[in-house]
């Protein structure tokens, strides 16, 4: 049929190929892709910007507070992903998941864009200069000590301005406020060691007895304390293996990963570290005599009756403690967040100083040169303060930086309806969180990736060292600003010939930073220039050989006194723990996609809250995963599903602080319940700390069940009997081959 | 009968389109280009100038007869003409080597469009074109400090990572072959051209078709060749009937698949 | 494939590990995963979105089980019946092992998945058709399916977020199957850079894939396993686990080994490139 002079092209004629042919192959190879046929070329370039190949730029992350220094990744002019810097003594090149996370606070897609102001119920966009021109308006007639300002904490150049405008309107009034910081350790340690945050060297301890101090997960630094911890378990010195003993009420990532994890009965954590200083003292080791004195009467019976830990288990610990030096005693939040909480943490701190700890694993942390720079660390007892204030009426304009009451109180508090007091609110913000929704005038501030300024650390972690920042890529939004650049704004319609130097907060960190350059490491640098880009390109500032803070020896038992167990409530059964994880923290990241969909390494949930029950306790109350329980706290109810988890006392039950968002974004909005609102009003008796733990729930359950979403299967971690996770034991493994 | 002639052909019809879509004709023995460049490149030349009907457009971009095939026109904010900078002398060129300007070539996936700078940097100083229209439009994009919006005439699918690096760096710097000919077994004879304009189907045929070819692994003496002994290959170097240990070039998926 | 084929001894057939043909030269990547180091922190769960495009499903879709972490955190109880777990938890990161015999590359019907000469199992997106027969074939279930399409339906990267898109990395459409490629993009970014310069990628820190990068306890060592110079390397030597058995002269000693190192479903034989080091529990206390 074919005929041999039949050519393709007649062939596929006579076919009929009508587009069925097309259709296989008009795919296009080498076609351009539609909507992408512009090539964006360059006018003028940098030498170094090749397209395809990565910048790296030096920068420090605003996650949290622990000052992480890191290494921005861009690539044709946007920053891509964040590894951390190397050179920083506090995270030493790693990062956590909150900060990678970083990225997608910056390129957000709920930013506020514009300045925001109030007309009734919505937010009309103004220009800044009218937002500008509206607080000096305002401020016009108030007098100093009718303006409050609530921030978080704060330390660097933004510190110094924010105080020298403060200054220029006569205002004393800055109330610095952190939901979840360790405000009662920092007091107690101040009273222990001479200083709110010694250096702990847990790399070098030995055995590491921690109660309640979630290094490894949210508490201080802990990418500083995980890159410590691997250190610890290698062994330093020709030591062997390093021991965690963890004691807390309800397991938190460093209580998984401790050899021998006990949970102790809430509240009796103090109770617990006099019976171990008694016991050490049985085992021979000397104990100072005010201290013997103070804990003659709590021995191993009496202490295992109170806290629920077995004698022979505390014999266990304080052998142990006794035969390997040094060793280190944390006292963190699980301890810190009672009533009593104040003691609690200073009975555990006296095991240092018996142990002789102090010096060796507790040591004196580096001071930066510079004090006006040091930061300003927070507290619960400040927003007491500010509260009290405002519902007084006392402030006629409210400023707010850097916190979000209105979702981390206790709803008891009032603090919505006490905010509405003042007459003029302005909130700094990045989202419309539930703060800035009370907010007369919404300020939107760039994200930390495209901000300039200089932080320093409250943890320091080696020598001291001020972290620099500074824009991984040109601002996403042309309205957003700086807080440098806002500051320096409004110090400038009242100290206009001061700050008229300065053109904006960059030109205020240049000029500040080459004043001292000579202290800053540029002594040997005569061009301002080299040193400045050289300085930014570092991203950190180091001093070495700089002062340290000095220890005191003093153990301070004197007047240290414990409650005994609290008596059990009939109506209120169950104490409530808030916990706070390493991604959510007191809620400031949650619209950030990746860290609501990271599972909890405790429960594996994503996307929701939950309350951790001991199955024990589910088993008596008649509740299995997935049933929604209501929560009722003399303060409030809410109403979570339960989730069965064998590492919380039966007395306990845990609930994750960070969700529950009722704004803030399309990530955060309507995910899960806040713990935070159904807190009862109880404050530690010596510092005025709102004590998180000491709470008190009844729960029951609503007949609704659902299915939890988590990542582990319906098999639970467990392992059904293959060896998928197994586990040496110290007396059989042999360490001494690794390298 | 005459509706099973005609069924048949139509099934015969897509096993064929199917096939010649799938085989996309490679050659059975890779010609190395060489260094005089090859017919290849003189029928692309030819090809250019074609006008012709829709249908037998279409098959010249489609339907190969040899390696090489022709995209469409593509116009340009301003019609750079290759043909004066890469040119060769004796037809009015000053043979600008291509990386003068497509200077990322040698260090990056992407060789890169040239910016503004680049052209202004010699034009500057050339009073003679300084008012020819096409030079003034292109100082109004440097006045305005715009950039001049150059539309693509080669692209890859997102799903494949081409290297110019690495082909640079193999053929110009280390078989030190003559960079215009080098750029030409993908671009074509750019230096007879105004504007760029496809020379080659650009299709995973066409790639696979040079990484079949087999080279020698070392010169002579046992040298490797490049300083590297290894070839990315999922097949091992063999002596072939010449005697020569030769390798094909990188053949595994995951090379140009990203 | 012909009559004779069918006559073949197929017990024989991919129970051996596969060599030969594939050289193992001059990379084959391989990783060491100290348990004892790991916290369980996630850090590398979240970098390795960062690096991979990978999309966040939502609540909804996890719950389905669609969720698209290339690596995750498994977590396990001990399950000694005590009333609290006082050793605490296992944690595991678990990942694509890349294996030599891997399970899912023989079942691929267009053979979207192969072995790399550089010892990776490669996932060519493209010419993937969604049979979901590799993912089936799994034994350790690391790999992801996209049910949905995420980047255009479900507008998973809205607005500002489509420009954190990781460039060197496709951006899967629905129907396609992903896993853990030991970030390649870097890998081959690596290797092409030490070509121009004429070596080999040292272990110097200059290749590092995503998690091992963030890792805050440096649990995660990766490199090039015939590197006599690699970290990787003289750890699996340290351990005695060897890349192409599936059972380690070392566990045959009376009371078994003493050294930590050890990979998972190894007897299944799909060879592995990942060495865990048992988590280590103090007798003292």
């Amino acid at each position: 049929m074919m005929n041999s002079e039949f050519d393709r092209r007649d062939f596929l004629k006579v076919l009929g190929w009508g587009g069925t042919a097309v259709a296989l192959t008009g795919c296009g190879n080498g076609m351009v892709e539609s909507g992408k046929e512009t090539v964006v070329s360059y006018v003028e370039t940098k030498d170094y910007m090749i397209p395809s190949v990565s910048v790296y730029f030096n920068s420090t992350c605003a996650q949290c507070d622990a000052g992480c220094s890191i290494t921005g990744r861009i690539r044709e002019g946007r920053v891509l992903k964040l590894e951390g810097n190397p050179e920083s003594a506090i995270n030493r090149g790693k990062t956590c998941g909150l900060g990678q996370a970083g990225v997608q606070n910056h390129y957000n897609p709920d930013r506020v864009r514009a300045p925001l102001l109030r007309t009734g119920n919505t937010g009309e966009a103004i220009t800044w200069e009218k937002a500008y021109a509206l607080i000096d308006e305002k401020l016009k007639g108030v007098s100093g000590n009718e303006v409050a300002f609530l921030t978080g904490g704060m330390s660097g150049h933004t510190k110094v301005l924010m105080g020298n405008y403060m200054d220029s309107l006569g205002s004393k009034n800055h109330f610095v406020y952190e939901a979840i910081g360790p405000a009662v350790v920092r007091a107690a340690n101040k009273k222990s060691y001479g200083v709110e945050m010694p250096r702990f060297n847990i790399g070098k301890a030995r055995v590491v007895l921690s109660f309640g101090a979630d290094f490894l997960g949210a508490w201080v630094s802990p990418v500083n304390f995980s890159q410590q911890y691997a250190q610890f378990r290698k062994g330093s010195g020709g030591h062997q293996r390093g021991v965690l003993i963890q004691v807390e009420s309800k397991m938190t990532i460093t209580g998984a990963n401790a050899d021998r994890w006990l949970a102790v009965r809430p509240g009796t954590e103090g109770i617990l570290a006099l019976g171990i200083i008694n016991a050490l003292g049985a085992h021979g080791v000397s104990i100072p005599g005010d201290i013997a004195a103070a804990v003659k009467t709590y021995d191993k019976d009496r202490v295992s009756n109170d806290t629920g830990v077995s004698a022979e288990q505390i014999d266990k610990i304080a052998a142990i403690l006794k035969e390997r030096t040094p060793s280190l005693v944390l006292a963190g939040s699980a301890a810190e967040g009672y009533a009593h909480g104040s003691q609690n943490a200073a009975a555990i701190n006296l095991l240092n100083h018996v142990l002789g700890n102090v010096g060796k694993t507790i040591e004196a942390a580096a001071i930066v040169p510079f004090p006006q720079m040091a930061p300003l660390t927070g507290n619960t007892a400040a927003l007491k303060a500010l509260n009290d204030g405002l519902a007084a009426g006392k402030y006629k304009v409210l400023f707010s930086y850097g916190s979000n009451p209105v979702f981390t109180s206790p709803a008891a508090m009032k603090y919505k309806d006490n905010m509405a007091k003042a007459d003029f609110k302005v909130v700094f913000a990045q989202y419309l969180d539930e703060t800035a929704l009370q907010a007369d005038l919404v300020l939107p501030l760039d994200s930390a990736l495209e901000d300039w300024g200089t932080q320093v650390p409250e943890y320091m972690a080696g020598n001291a060292q001020i972290n620099i920042r500074q824009p991984l890529m040109e601002k996403l939004h042309a309205d957003t600003r700086g807080m440098g650049d806002i500051l320096l704004t409004l110090i400038k319609q009242r100290r206009a010939a001061e700050y008229k130097p300065f053109d904006d907060y960059y030109g205020y960190l240049r000029a500040a930073v080459l004043q001292n350059k000579a202290a800053l490491g540029g002594a040997n640098q005569p061009d301002n220039d080299i040193f400045w880009n050289e300085t930014l390109s570092k991203g950190i500032i180091k001093f070495e050989g700089a002062k340290h803070a000095s220890l005191s020896v003093k153990s301070g038992a004197a007047g240290l006194t414990l409650p005994a167990p609290s008596a059990a409530d009939a109506e209120y059964p169950l104490q409530l723990i808030p916990h706070v994880n390493a991604n959510l923290r007191d809620g400031r990241n949650t619209n950030q996609p990746w860290l609501q969909e990271s599972p909890d390494p405790l429960t594996t949930i994503v996307w929701d809250s939950w309350i951790e029950i001991h199955p024990k306790k589910a088993a008596e109350l008649g509740i299995v995963e997935g049933d929604i329980v209501e929560v009722t706290s003399k303060s409030g109810s809410l109403k979570v599903q339960a989730y069965i988890f064998p590492g919380i006392h039966p007395d306990a039950v845990s609930i994750p602080l960070g969700r529950g968002h009722e704004a803030m974004g399309r990530y955060a909005k309507g995910y899960g319940v806040n713990p935070f609102q159904i807190l009862d009003m109880i404050y530690d008796k010596e510092t005025g700390e709102l004590a998180l733990h000491e709470t008190r729930v009844k729960i029951s359950r609503t007949g609704n069940r659902v299915i939890v979403v988590k990542d582990e299967g319906p098999v639970g971690g467990n392992q059904e009997g293959q060896k998928i996770v197994p586990e040496m034991l110290t007396n059989k493994v042999n360490l001494s081959k690794e390298i | 009968m005459h509706s099973f002639l005609r069924l048949s052909l139509l099934l015969l019809g897509f096993f064929v389109a199917g096939i010649s879509y799938a085989a996309d004709t490679p050659q059975s023995n890779p010609v190395d280009p060489g260094v005089d460049g090859s017919a290849i490149d003189k029928a692309a030349r030819q090809k250019s100038d074609s006008g012709g009907s829709a249908f037998s457009d279409w098959i010249t971009k489609y339907w190969a007869e040899g390696p090489d095939n022709i995209g469409p026109a593509v116009k340009q904010p301003i019609e750079f003409p290759h043909f004066r900078h890469a040119g060769d002398h004796d037809k009015g060129g000053m043979e600008i080597n291509c990386m003068y300007c497509h200077t990322y070539a040698r260090r990056s996936l992407v060789a890169g469009i040239p910016p503004v700078q680049k052209c202004i940097g010699c034009h500057q100083s050339i009073d003679e074109v300084r008012n020819k229209p096409r030079i003034k439009k292109l100082f109004a994009y440097w006045d305005a400090k715009k950039s001049i919006p150059w539309k693509k005439v080669h692209d890859l699918p997102d799903f494949v990572r081409f290297s110019h690096e690495r082909h640079i760096q193999r053929f110009v710097f280390q078989l030190n072959r003559p960079v215009q000919e080098v750029c030409g077994y993908c671009h074509g004879n750019v230096k007879t051209m105004t504007v760029a304009r496809r020379q080659k189907l650009l299709s995973m045929g066409f790639c696979v078709t040079c990484h079949e070819i087999k080279h020698p692994v070392t010169a002579p003496g046992g040298i490797p060749i490049g300083n590297q002994a290894y070839w990315y290959s999922m097949r091992k170097p063999v002596i072939d009937a010449s005697g020569i240990l030769k390798a094909q070039g990188p053949n595994d998926c995951s090379v140009c698949h990203k | 494939m012909s009559i004779t084929t069918l006559f073949e001894n197929y017990s024989e057939f991919r129970h051996r590990h596969p060599d030969g043909d594939v050289p193992h030269n001059p990379y084959k990547w391989a990783m060491a995963i100290d348990l004892d180091a790991c916290s369980g922190c996630n850090a590398c769960a979240v970098a390795c979105y960062a690096e991979n495009n990978l999309p966040v499903v939502g609540r909804e879709k996890f719950a389905n089980g669609q969720v698209m972490h290339w690596m995750r955190i498994e977590r396990y109880w001990d399950h000694d019946g005590s009333e609290f777990p006082e050793r605490g938890a296992r944690y595991l990161p678990m990942l694509c092992q890349q294996c030599e015999a891997a399970p899912c590359e023989t079942v691929c019907p267009v053979g979207a998945t192969n072995h790399t000469p550089d010892g990776l199992n490669s996932q060519i997106y493209n010419r993937c058709i969604g049979s979901r027969y590799c993912s089936s074939n799994c034994p350790y279930k690391v790999r992801y399916f996209n049910w949905w399409d995420y980047p255009s339906t479900d507008n998973v990267w809205p607005a500002e977020m489509n420009m954190q898109l990781n460039p060197d990395v496709t951006v899967r459409g629905k129907g396609v199957m992903e896993k853990c490629t030991f970030c390649i993009q870097r890998i081959r970014g690596a290797e092409s850079d030490a070509k121009t310069q004429g070596r080999l990628v040292r272990d110097d820190g200059e290749l590092q894939t995503a998690c091992q990068q963030a890792c805050p306890t440096s649990a995660i060592s990766f490199g090039n396993l015939v590197d006599p110079e690699s970290r990787v390397h003289k750890q699996w030597m340290a351990q005695q686990v060897e890349l192409n058995k599936h059972e380690q002269a070392k566990d045959e000693e009376p009371g078994g080994s003493d050294l930590r190192g050890y990979r998972v479903y190894e007897w299944l034989a799909p060879y592995p490139s990942i060495m865990y080091l048992e988590r280590v529990r103090e007798t003292e206390i």
